[in-house]
């Protein structure tokens, strides 16, 4: 765009850099803006440290240790997932469980005996006749 | 591996110790008294103490006649081993003894399931009908019984 210049007043620079000048540059200082903190890393940025002399030798030496190591043993595995908190609690909690329903079937199967057992010594109390041989309890 | 070695063994006793408590807290005890088998028939049969009372009643008052038949099966059973074994050792029978023997046993056979009888009947007529169904249930498996409770 063309900005045309009016007598008297000058422009300087492009866009929002735009200064205004009514006279002369001389007579004027330009309006100022806040420090900006970007300012000093960008200065410290641009003087870039040279690279260590070993940079190649150390990238290829990692990327040789990395494929030495393989994929992650089962092992290692099973100590990554123990080694989550959440995981090891929920272990303990799940053997716990394991623990009261492995308990809770064998009151159940003992329970069932028990009965089976106390009915028959009950007959056995009741009836006389109870162990007695079939041919002796019909006669 | 520490920290897995020590979550395993944790879990371990966690769940050997839950089993353990649930198991000693919930097991039935073993009994072999009237008194156990009457407690055991309070819980099976849903009996309330009023019935419990009267059955239990009924049963200690028939216990004593009951134990004394069930010695005078046994007794009789061995006399008729004994006889089954001097028949075959000597093959001679006594007709007369043997007839004596049958007719006493069948006496015995008799008294045995009317006291039954009289002891379920009675203890039946204390429960509600579902009491009853489930303890008709339980005392059929003696099977003279069956034909002696549908008579």
């Amino acid at each position: 765009m063309e900005v045309k210049a009016s007598p008297g007043i000058k422009y300087e620079g492009l866009g929002a850099g735009v200064v205004l000048y009514d006279t002369h540059p001389s007579l004027h200082s330009p309006m100022k803006t806040p420090p900006d903190p970007l300012d000093p890393l960008l200065d410290r940025w641009s003087e870039t440290p040279e690279p260590s002399p070993r940079l190649a030798a150390n990238i290829w030496q990692q990327i040789a240790t990395h494929e030495q190591a393989g994929p992650i043993s089962w092992r290692q595995s099973i100590e990554a997932w123990f080694g989550r908190p959440m995981f090891a609690v929920g272990f303990i909690t799940a053997c716990a469980l394991l623990g009261l329903f492995v308990a809770e079937l064998r009151v159940s199967q003992l329970q069932r005996e028990r009965n089976a057992q106390l009915a028959r010594s009950y007959l056995l109390l009741i009836d006389p006749l109870f162990n007695a041989p079939p041919t002796d309890r019909r006669s | 591996m520490k920290r897995t070695f020590l979550t395993l063994v944790l879990g371990l006793a966690a769940g050997v110790g839950a089993h353990l408590a649930y198991y000693r807290q919930h097991a039935p005890a073993a009994t072999d008294t009237l008194e156990g088998q009457l407690v055991w028939m309070k819980s099976e049969l849903h009996l309330t103490e009023p019935q419990f009372a009267r059955i239990k009643e009924l049963h200690q008052a028939s216990h004593p006649r009951l134990q004394a038949m069930a010695t005078q099966v046994a007794v009789m059973q061995s006399e008729f081993a004994e006889f089954e074994k001097n028949r075959r050792t000597s093959d001679r029978v006594d007709f007369l003894e043997f007839a004596r023997f049958v007719e006493s046993r069948r006496d015995l056979n008799q008294a045995c399931l009317d006291s039954t009888k009289q002891l379920v009947l009675a203890s039946a007529e204390v429960m509600n009908p579902e009491q009853r169904a489930r303890y008709l249930q339980l005392v059929a498996s003696a099977e003279p019984l069956v034909g002696a409770l549908l008579n």
